[in-house]
């Protein structure tokens, strides 16, 4: 037998039950309608370009895809010149990137978030500022000094660059990745008999590395997309973007919406590899 | 006008229940302690007098006006939080005025209760502060100040001390007791904090398991626990426990532990001469055991493993018959590990308790805990 | 946040070891930003051979005065100083040669190192033996004068016909130096100055400042710069992009943060889905926009299948300047707003859920709450997120060349790469990177400025 509310009460919770439920309610719709948003584009372009080329020049556009699915424009955008190579430019590029970058920035992290010494406000207030440096500015005069050294239009030159605008991003994130990691499990290590780089590599490293490889993805991608400097650094040994750009005027539909989907794949195939870490990445590598 | 009337309330996350059909009643400016270990349900249900945590049965009463489900500013209500929650883009004064202010009081109004507030937190010259420039202890007295300058009906504290040092604690402890006799508002206050809640309350209410144990005043819920558990978990040592059996015989019923028997109470003959053949659990305080050094013929005889000198008493424990059990002494008396004790055991220091249901064995016309 | 003790360093012993472990660090990152950007400043605003400077006396290096490139000269002595070869740039090393003539006979003479087609050296390196080079063009087939001395204005001893042999007995180098006077940025300047950084008339007693030997600063790219005829255009469409864009994208990404917080359930998904913008490339975003936009793409498609339009309608040519931008504003919010929303939701992360209970305890509705507790708690991760966005937006570039192709519509960006790639003038590139970066560091300022307040907040 329990004890009944006032009518009054019980008002009152109806109207509270059904404002609960009706903010829900809005709240799915905006979520709904907005990855509809999101995903929309996405899903035409796709369309688009697993068809074949006749299929796209057709007007209006069919919306639904894979009638006919077909390999063929994707095709025709991988033979077309420069694009083969570019693709492998940038995966070279990347990767060259993806290793320098990591092993620069994973000291400097490991350092910001153990130690603290003097210059260390310093080193991450500069960090930060340099990290929202406008990369055109930089890619002009780099392309200066790339020609006079002789080093211009290089993937290694190029990787070098790359490898400078996505350092700060970096050394905050792996920083943060270790400062999650308590560092009494190091002295705990060091106590049962390890040295300290031992115990950093038996005890910390285990730990840190998913952290680090999400880092490293996101350097990958980040590498892989870069427009700018690529189209400014590079002249025959264009990376994918910068041939892709370059090429854009005389481009037919067929290339242009190929190659854009090519490019996306990686994106969206990436986002869902480090979802999870994606709050740790931008929140804390914020001021 | 502000008593809190708590009816049958009852409260579940998913399956599992941390409020179980809880009644209570707190008179006006009563302070009522909520006592319990974590889980127990005595935060789920200040948070649902509260209107955080709607209850999902029963009716929440706050001078006479039912509030089961309304929204927690429509209570008249005032709150101190476990982790403080004040603002921290706010300085001292705005955060102390942000209840008056969102009530839209007059202005000077506001400035006069914040002063107050502030004075009796004894924080009135940190005003401009932020909170990132303050320590812990001022930062629990911005959250208290906010909380009386609201002159509520009805204060709830959710632990209010326990982000506190030890030292600060006992300082606070005090302080906040006088704080609150002078201001008079009816108080819920949680904790886990048996020291606390005996120090601060006027009753304790002490809840496991969702459910209310027992309502009484420290010193009834401290003498007279109404079962095992609370015996156990109030006082420190907790109250030692024994398995005796009871035999009933011509001259009375006794209670025998291992060879050595006990008489129980006169008034407590009657309702043990009914578990006769039976087991009975003994509850007795380290305190109001009787030790001798040598031997009589109404002590029992036990083997010292343990002297603790705590400065005020020394703390022994003490096996006999399979029994480990803790004994307090004057710090004079001479004991020492692996020696010898006799221990008396004054048949009205004595809590009977029923074997299986824990629940405390009262003579048949002692008062009954309120429940 | 951080779980982990700092390790100090100790007074006694200096630990060295975190500075050596940011040292690769820091000397990358005072290589690829401070360097490029002395040298972008030194591109947009310096002129390496602006000014010639003005010496006492031939070869002396202390300047008494400088002239202007270009400015004309009266030239008043004429010397020939000698240079020890190693000095030399090739250019002022004669020869003094033997040879035989047209006629037969033997000839000695100084001549120009230029004229003579070195065959042998010797074990050292030195030139021993040559052929007088042909002339060519309109004084082809005429000889090379041999000089008494090894001056052009020297006496002339003899000739060697082309392609006749002469065996180098000696060489030497010198420079040419002339004593000039000129006025120029309203003083009046005289002094020795190279040969080479001059243009002596036939006459000899005129001439020009050709090539500088001293940089100044000049404002000469900024000007051209700002004359440029694309300058305003990219200077305007750029703030109005991001005046357009910016504040929408605020107010959409607080959107899907609350809505990410808000506890429904899949939240985790929405969060996946809002944030695969964020790793997409510009260009990619910018081509598939411009699949939707384009004359035979899937708005026109959209619109026609409903039989709202007949035909279908150009967005994206010369004639349909604005809806391009529409097109580029619409592309950028779609992409660039999940940045925005990553460091929002990290902010309203970070807000305690006891404080919002506090708040509502305490009287505040939701509107309330939102108003004096969620934002001001939240300017941080705003001014953050405005930073990064703005600094981003001035440099938007794919997006709008995918869509526009950069002459109907330009941007700063564009114009940088433009300046730099089509027409080769790397002081103009320079000079718009360094407005762009001008822009972004006063638009960091202007938010650190105006978005202030919950600095208290950071405990």
């Amino acid at each position: 037998m329990s004890v009944r509310v006032s009518d009054e009460m019980e008002r009152v919770r109806a109207r509270a039950k059904r404002r609960l439920a009706i903010r829900r309610a809005l709240s799915y719709l905006v979520a709904i309608v907005l990855s509809l948003w999101i995903l929309l584009p996405i899903w035409l372009i796709a369309s688009t370009a697993l068809t074949t080329p006749e299929a796209m020049r057709h007007f209006p556009k069919g919306v639904l895809p894979f009638i006919p699915f077909s390999f063929d424009t994707m095709r025709f955008f991988l033979d077309s010149h420069g694009i083969l190579p570019g693709l492998v430019n940038s995966v070279v590029v990347a990767l060259m990137t993806l290793g320098l970058s990591t092993l620069i920035a994973a000291p400097a992290g490991y350092a910001l978030s153990r130690y603290s010494f003097r210059g260390r406000e310093t080193f991450r207030l500069s960090i930060l500022a340099v990290r929202a440096f406008p990369v055109v500015i930089l890619s002009i005069p780099l392309a200066f000094t790339f020609i006079s050294l002789g080093i211009f239009d290089s993937i290694p030159s190029l990787a070098l660059m790359h490898t400078a605008l996505t350092l700060p991003t970096t050394v905050l994130v792996i920083g943060s990745v270790f400062a999650g990691i308590p560092y009494e499990l190091e002295e705990a290590a060091q106590v049962f008999g390890c040295t300290p780089l031992q115990a950093f590599r038996t005890v910390v490293m285990p730990l840190a590395l998913p952290g680090i490889a999400a880092a490293g993805l996101f350097t990958f991608v980040m590498s892989w997309n870069e427009v700018f400097a690529a189209t400014v650094l590079t002249v025959k040994n264009r990376t994918l973007p910068a041939q892709v750009l370059v090429s854009l005027r005389e481009a037919s539909d067929a290339y242009k919406f190929a190659g854009g989907f090519f490019m996306l794949v990686p994106s969206v195939i990436f986002i869902v590899i480090i979802r999870k870490y994606l709050f740790n990445m931008w929140g804390q590598a914020s001021k | 006008m502000s008593e809190i009337r708590i009816e049958g309330v009852t409260k579940h996350f998913g399956d599992f229940v941390a409020v179980k059909d809880v009644s209570l009643v707190v008179a006006e400016h009563e302070f009522m302690v909520l006592l319990g270990p974590s889980g127990c349900g005595k935060t789920t249900l200040l948070r649902a007098i509260a209107g955080l945590g709607m209850a999902d049965e029963g009716r929440i009463s706050i001078g006479g006006r039912d509030v089961t489900y309304l929204p927690p500013r429509e209570r008249h209500i005032s709150m101190v939080f476990q982790s403080y929650a004040i603002f921290p883009h706010m300085n001292v004064f705005d955060n102390i005025a942000f209840g008056l202010r969102m009530r839209k009081e007059d202005k000077t109004e506001i400035e006069e209760r914040v002063r107050l507030a502030a004075e009796l937190l004894h924080i009135e010259g940190m005003l401009d502060r932020y909170p990132s420039k303050m320590s812990g202890g001022q930062r629990q007295r911005v959250a208290v100040a906010r909380a009386i300058a609201m002159q509520a009906q009805v204060l709830l504290m959710d632990e209010p001390l326990s982000n506190l040092d030890a030292l600060l604690r006992l300082e606070m402890r005090a302080e906040l007791k006088q704080l609150l006799a002078k201001i008079g508002t009816t108080t819920v206050y949680v904790t886990h904090d048996q020291v606390e809640a005996m120090s601060m309350g006027d009753r304790i209410a002490v809840m496991h398991g969702g459910t209310i144990q027992q309502v009484d005043s420290p010193t009834e819920v401290y003498d007279f626990p109404a079962n095992a558990f609370i015996g156990g978990f109030i006082g420190n040592p907790p109250m030692n426990f024994l398995m005796g059996q009871v035999r009933r015989g011509p001259g009375g019923t006794t209670v025998r532990l291992g060879e050595f028997d006990v008489a129980p109470a006169a008034e407590m003959q009657q309702v043990l001469s009914k578990y006769d053949g039976k087991p009975v659990v003994l509850g007795i305080r380290a305190e109001n055991l009787e030790t001798l050094n040598e031997q009589a013929p109404d002590a029992l005889m036990a083997d010292v493993l343990v002297v603790e000198p705590l400065g005020a008493q020394n703390l022994l424990t003490v096996a006999f018959g399979g029994h480990k059990i803790k004994v307090a002494t004057h710090p004079a008396f001479p004991a020492s590990a692996g020696g010898r004790v006799w221990l008396r055991l004054p048949s009205d220091s004595i809590r009977w308790m029923d074997p299986d249901t824990k629940q405390a064995l009262r003579p048949s016309d002692h008062r009954e805990a309120a429940r | 946040m951080s779980v982990s003790p700092l390790r100090a360093s100790g007074r006694r012993s200096f630990k060295w070891t975190p500075y050596l472990l940011i040292a690769p660090a820091l000397l990358y990152l005072l290589l690829f930003f401070a360097w490029p950007m002395t040298q972008a400043i030194q591109l947009a605003a310096w002129e390496k051979h602006g000014l010639l400077s003005l010496r006492d006396s031939p070869g002396e290096e202390g300047s008494v005065g400088t002239i202007e490139q270009g400015t004309s000269i009266s030239v008043m002595e004429r010397r020939v100083v000698p240079l020890p070869v190693e000095e030399s740039d090739g250019s002022d090393i004669w020869f003094f040669v033997e040879g035989k003539d047209e006629g037969g006979g033997e000839v000695r003479g100084w001549l120009p190192e230029s004229r003579v087609r070195i065959r042998e050296t010797d074990s050292s390196g030195t030139p021993v033996l040559g052929t007088v080079r042909p002339r060519l063009g309109a004084s082809a087939g005429q000889g090379t004068v041999l000089h008494e001395r090894p001056d052009e204005l020297g006496e002339p001893v003899g000739e060697l016909s082309a392609r006749a042999e002469a065996t180098i007995l000696r060489r030497c180098s010198q420079e040419v130096w002339y004593r000039v006077e000129g006025t120029s940025g309203g003083k009046t300047a005289s002094g020795w100055a190279r040969g080479r950084n001059l243009q002596v008339y036939a006459d000899g007693d005129s001439g020009r400042v050709g090539i500088g030997d001293t940089g100044r600063f000049t404002l000469l790219h900024i000007h051209r710069m700002l004359k440029d005829r694309f300058f305003r255009s990219a200077l305007w469409t750029t703030f109005l992009l991001m005046l357009l864009i910016i504040p929408v994208q605020l107010v959409l990404a607080i959107v899907m943060a609350l809505v990410i917080q808000s506890r429904i359930r899949f939240s985790l998904v929405f969060l996946a889905i809002f944030a695969i913008p964020l790793a997409a490339s510009d260009l990619a975003v910018g081509i598939v926009w411009s699949s939707i936009f384009t004359q035979n793409g899937f708005l026109n498609s959209l619109l026609y299948s409903l039989g709202l339009i007949s035909s279908p309608q150009p967005y994206l040519t010369a004639a349909t300047r604005h809806w391009i931008l529409v097109a580029v504003w619409i592309a950028e919010v779609w992409r660039a707003t999940s940045l925005v929303m990553v460091i929002i939701v990290s902010g309203l992360q970070a807000i305690s859920q006891e404080v919002l209970e506090a708040a509502e305890l305490f009287g505040a509705t939701l509107w309330q709450r939102v108003r004096y507790v969620i934002l001001p708690l939240l300017k941080p991760s705003i001014q953050v997120a405005l930073i990064l966005r703005t600094i981003l937006a001035l440099q938007v570039f794919a997006v709008v060349i995918a869509l526009g192709g950069g002459d109907v519509v330009t941007v700063l960006a564009n114009e940088t790469y433009r300046q730099y790639y089509a027409l080769r003038n790397m002081n103009a590139a320079a000079a718009y990177s360094g407005l762009i970066l001008l822009l972004s560091m006063v638009s960091a300022v202007f938010y650190l400025r105006t978005v202030r307040g919950g600095e208290e907040a950071i405990s």
